[in-house]
C-alpha cells in the first residue's frame, strides 16, 4: 500500500511538472483573447454572429471585415442601437461551417453572416431550422433567389475601385514611357489571381481597362495561384511575373506579400483589401477596399427594428462602400489625384461604364451579347442579358460578379485553377 | 550494485495490478486533467467552474447541442473501430485519413453521376459498397507491400493520405467542380443524403452496429485470433501455420473498408459534398481513441464520446466566453496527455534508489 501512495506521489509530482509546461504555453493564447464589448444597454440590442474564413492577422480580407464590423458598430450605437458580436473566427469551408451556424442561431443571434463564398452551402442547410434568424453569405448568390425570405447576399461593386486603382497603374506606366524608362511595349502589368474564378476575373478585366484607358500600349499578364490565401505562393507568382518583364503587380488574393515581392523587385504596385503602403513604401501606390461597414450598418438597423432588407445587395462608389486607400503621393505620378476625383464623378453620374464595350474587344470582335444569370444550375449563363447601352452591365442583375470572358491585351499564363 | 551509480528512479515493466488500483490509477489522472485544465482557464481569466459548466451545457445541455456532440463522435467512433484490427495485429495503419478520403470519393462519385438513374435506397446502398471498396483497395496496397516486400507500413499508409487528398483536390478544381473557378463541388442531391433518424443523420446507427460486429469478430472469429496471435508474435504464426502476408492484406482490407465507409457517413450524411478536408484529421485522433479504449470497440463508444463533448464544449466556449480557440486544444491535449500518461503508470512501476530487493 505504502508503494501505491509513492506511485500516486509521483504520478503528482510528474503531473506537476506538465502543469508548469502548461502554464507557459497557455501565456501567449491570453493576449490574442477578444477584448469584450461592454457598452451602456441601449433602447434596442441586437445580437449579430459573424463566422470568418480567417482572423484580422490576416491584415486583408477577414481584417477588412473586422473593420467593418467595429465602424458599424460605432455608427450604430450613434443610432441608439447596440450590436453585441459573436465573432467565429478561423472556421473552414466544410461542415465545420454549418456547426459554426448552428452554434450561433442556437446562442440567440438574430442575424448571422458569413463572410467567405465557400459558406454559403453549407449556411444554407441550417437556414430552414431558424426561420427567425436572418442569414447572409457575403460574395455569394445563391441565397437571394433561393425562395427562402431569410436569407441574403451582399457583395459591393468592387470593379469601380479596381477600375480607379488601374487608373493609377497606367498614369505611372505612362509616365515611365514618357520619361523614356521603358517602352511603350514594355507597359505590362502582372496579375496575381487567386483562381479563375468571375469575381477575379471581372476584378482584372476592371483593372486592366483603367489601365487602358490612360496608357492606351498596357497589357497584362494573370498568373492564378489557387488558393485565396497562400503567402508564398502569391510571392512567387509576383516574383514569376516581375521576371517576365512586368513593370507593375497587382493582385486578388488576401496577403500583402505580392506589395513586398514587387518593392524587392524594384517594380510597382496596387493592392486590394488594405492599405499596403506601410509594408512596401516605394512600390505600393494605392489600394482598393470594400468598405462593409455600410451595409452591416443598414442590416444590422433593419433587423433592430423588425424589418426586411434587401436579399440582395450591392452598392459601390455611390454609398462609399467601395473606397481606395490614400494614394502614395511620392511615387505616384503627377495628376493622379486630380484624375482620379474626374473619374470617380463620372462613375457616379454614370457618364462613364467600367466595362464599355467600346473600350474592349473579345477575339477581335466587340462584345454584343452575354447573359448574366445561370438559371437551370449548370454554371453556364442563360438568362438576364447583359449588354446594353454600349456597356457589360456587371453586378446589375445580381450582387455576385458574374463578368468572366476573356479579353484581348490580357493573357492568362495558367488557368489550371 | 554500486549505491552511487544507481539512479534515482529506476523503471520496471509491471506484472499485473488489481483492477481498483488500476482504475484509480485512471480515476486521479483524470482528476489531474481538470484541476491543470481550470488552472488554464484560470490563467486566461475565466472561472474555471463556469467555463467546464459551458463544457458540458454547450455540448449535452438541449438537443441540439446532443445532435451535434453525436454528429462530432460518428466518425471517431467509426475509425477507432477501424484501426482496432490492425493495430491488434501491429501493424500501423496510419493512413485512415486517406482510406476515409478514399471512400468519400468514390461514395461521391455515386452521389453526384448517378443520383437521378437508381431508387434512393439503391444508390445509398451503392455508395456505401463502394466506399467500402475504395477505402479497402487504398488500404491494400501498403498491406500488399508490407507482406511482399515487407516495407515500412507507418510510412507508406502516411503517404498514402497525401496522394489521395490530393486527387480529391484536383477533382475539386477540375471535373467535378460546380461553378468555375470556385474550387467547390456542387451539394448532393437530397437522394444521396443520408436520412436523419432522431435529428442525426443514420450513420449513428451504422458505427454502433458496426461496434457490436467488430466486437464479435476479433473476441469470437477464427480471423480475430489470428489477428492477435500475428499481434503476440510473427514468428509463433508462421510456426502455427498461418499465411501472415495474406491475413495483413486480408485485416488491412478490411480496416480500410470500414474507414471508406466512414467516409461514405461523412460526405453523404454531414457534409453532403466532397472536399479535400473530408476526413478532417479524424483518422488521427481515431488513433488515439482506440489505443485509450485499448482496442476494446465498446470502450470506444465512450472515449469518442468524451472527445467529442470535448470538442463540441470547446466551440461553445468560444462562442459564450470568447476564449480563443486555440485554448480548447490545450485542454483537449491535456486530457489525452493525462489519460494516456495514466497507462504508464499502469504498465510500469518506478523503483527508487536505495531499495535494493526486487519489488513484487
Amino acid at each position: 500500500m505504502k508503494k501505491f501512495l509513492a506511485l500516486l506521489l509521483s504520478l503528482v509530482m510528474v503531473l506537476s511538472l506538465a502543469a508548469c509546461g502548461g502554464d507557459k504555453g497557455s501565456d501567449t493564447p491570453d493576449t490574442t483573447g477578444e477584448p469584450t464589448e461592454t457598452e451602456e444597454p441601449a433602447a434596442k440590442t441586437v445580437k449579430v454572429g459573424l463566422i470568418c474564413i480567417g482572423d484580422e492577422n490576416d491584415q486583408g480580407y477577414t481584417y477588412n471585415f473586422i473593420r467593418g464590423k467595429e465602424a458599424a458598430t460605432t455608427a450604430l450605437a450613434a443610432k441608439g442601437i447596440n450590436v453585441e458580436w459573436v465573432v467565429k473566427y478561423n472556421i473552414g469551408e466544410d461542415s465545420t461551417c454549418e456547426d459554426a451556424n448552428i452554434e450561433l442561431a442556437e446562442e440567440g443571434c438574430q442575424l448571422i453572416i458569413n463572410n467567405s463564398y465557400g459558406f454559403e452551402p453549407f449556411m444554407l442547410k441550417v437556414v430552414d431550422d431558424y426561420p427567425d434568424v436572418q442569414f447572409i453569405a457575403c460574395t455569394n448568390q445563391g441565397s437571394w433567389n433561393d425562395g427562402k425570405d431569410n436569407t441574403h447576399n451582399a457583395f459591393a461593386n468592387i470593379y469601380e475601385g479596381r477600375y480607379l486603382a488601374g487608373i493609377v497603374a497606367g498614369m505611372k506606366m505612362q509616365e515611365m514611357i514618357d520619361n523614356g524608362d521603358i517602352t511603350a511595349d514594355q507597359a505590362v502589368i502582372g496579375y496575381v489571381g487567386a483562381y479563375s474564378f468571375a469575381e477575379v476575373i471581372s476584378g482584372f478585366t476592371a483593372y486592366y481597362l483603367g489601365a487602358k484607358s490612360v496608357c492606351p500600349s498596357a497589357t497584362m499578364k494573370v498568373q492564378f495561384v489557387g488558393s485565396w490565401s497562400d503567402a508564398t505562393e502569391e510571392g512567387n507568382a509576383a516574383a514569376a511575373l516581375a521576371d517576365l518583364g512586368c513593370v507593375m503587380i497587382s493582385q486578388h488574393s488576401d496577403n500583402t506579400s505580392p506589395a513586398t515581392t514587387a518593392q524587392s523587385r524594384g517594380v510597382f504596385h496596387t493592392g486590394y483589401n488594405n492599405d499596403m503602403i506601410s509594408v512596401a513604401p516605394e512600390a505600393s501606390l494605392v489600394s482598393t477596399r470594400i468598405d462593409w461597414s455600410y451595409y452591416f450598418e443598414y442590416a444590422i438597423e433593419a433587423v433592430a427594428n423588425g424589418e426586411a432588407f434587401d436579399q440582395d445587395w450591392c452598392h459601390g462608389m455611390d454609398m462609399g462602400a467601395v473606397v481606395l486607400t490614400d494614394l502614395n503621393e511620392d511615387i505616384a505620378a503627377p495628376g493622379t489625384a486630380e484624375k482620379l476625383a474626374e473619374v470617380e464623378a463620372a462613375l457616379a453620374d454614370g457618364s462613364l461604364q467600367v466595362f464599355d464595350t467600346s473600350t474592349f474587344t473579345i477575339g477581335g470582335e466587340t462584345l454584343t451579347n452575354a447573359f448574366a444569370l445561370d438559371t437551370d444550375g449548370d454554371f453556364t449563363p442563360d438568362a438576364e442579358e447583359a449588354v446594353f447601352d454600349g456597356a457589360f452591365h456587371e453586378s446589375y442583375f445580381q450582387s455576385a460578379p458574374y463578368f468572366a470572358l476573356q479579353i484581348d491585351g490580357i493573357e492568362w499564363l495558367n488557368s489550371a485553377f | 550494485m554500486n549505491e552511487q551509480k544507481t539512479p534515482l528512479i529506476r523503471l520496471a515493466k509491471r506484472d499485473s495490478m488489481e483492477p481498483w488500483k488500476v482504475w484509480c490509477i485512471r480515476g486521479s489522472s483524470f482528476l489531474a486533467a481538470i484541476l491543470l485544465g481550470g488552472l488554464i482557464f484560470l490563467l486566461m481569466g475565466n472561472n474555471p467552474i463556469a467555463a467546464y459548466g459551458t463544457i458540458i451545457s454547450g455540448s449535452l445541455g438541449k438537443n441540439t447541442a446532443i445532435r451535434q456532440t453525436v454528429k462530432l463522435a460518428i466518425p471517431l467512433l467509426g475509425t477507432a473501430l477501424a484501426i482496432a484490427p490492425c493495430f491488434k495485429m501491429r501493424f500501423w495503419n496510419i493512413g485512415a485519413e486517406g482510406q476515409i478520403t478514399a471512400g468519400a470519393l468514390a461514395a461521391s462519385y455515386f452521389a453526384l453521376f448517378w443520383y437521378d438513374k437508381m431508387p434512393p435506397l439503391l444508390l445509398l446502398t451503392v455508395m456505401c459498397v463502394s466506399g467500402a471498396i475504395a477505402g479497402g483497395l487504398w488500404a491494400l496496397i501498403p498491406a500488399f507491400f508490407k507482406a511482399k516486400w515487407n516495407t515500412n507500413e507507418t510510412l507508406f499508409t502516411l503517404m498514402m493520405n497525401y496522394i489521395i487528398i490530393g486527387i480529391v483536390k484536383w477533382l475539386q478544381g477540375g471535373p467535378w467542380e460546380g461553378r468555375p473557378g470556385s474550387q467547390i463541388i456542387p451539394m448532393f442531391d437530397s437522394a444521396a443524403v443520408l436520412p436523419k433518424v432522431f435529428g442525426v443523420h443514420c450513420g449513428w446507427i451504422i458505427v454502433l452496429v458496426m461496434t457490436v460486429l467488430m466486437y464479435i469478430y476479433m473476441r469470437y472469429s477464427k480471423q480475430g485470433y489470428e489477428i492477435a496471435v500475428i499481434g503476440e508474435s510473427e514468428n509463433t504464426a508462421r510456426y502455427a501455420g498461418m499465411n501472415v502476408g495474406r491475413i495483413i492484406m486480408r485485416t488491412m482490407f478490411l480496416s480500410g473498408g470500414i474507414c471508406g465507409i466512414v467516409g461514405f457517413i461523412v460526405a453523404s450524411g454531414a457534409n453532403g459534398t466532397l472536399y479535400d478536408g473530408v476526413a478532417a484529421g479524424v483518422g488521427f485522433t481515431a488513433i488515439t481513441v482506440a489505443w485509450l479504449a485499448q482496442l476494446n470497440p465498446f470502450a470506444m463508444i465512450g472515449i469518442s464520446g468524451l472527445l467529442a463533448v470535448l470538442e463540441k464544449g470547446a466551440d461553445t466556449l468560444q462562442t459564450r466566453m470568447a476564449v480563443p480557440a486555440s485554448i480548447s486544444d490545450i485542454i483537449t491535449g491535456i486530457f489525452l496527455f493525462c489519460m494516456l500518461g495514466c497507462e504508464f503508470f499502469i504498465n510500469y512501476q518506478m523503483i527508487f534508489r536505495g531499495k535494493h530487493k526486487e519489488v513484487a
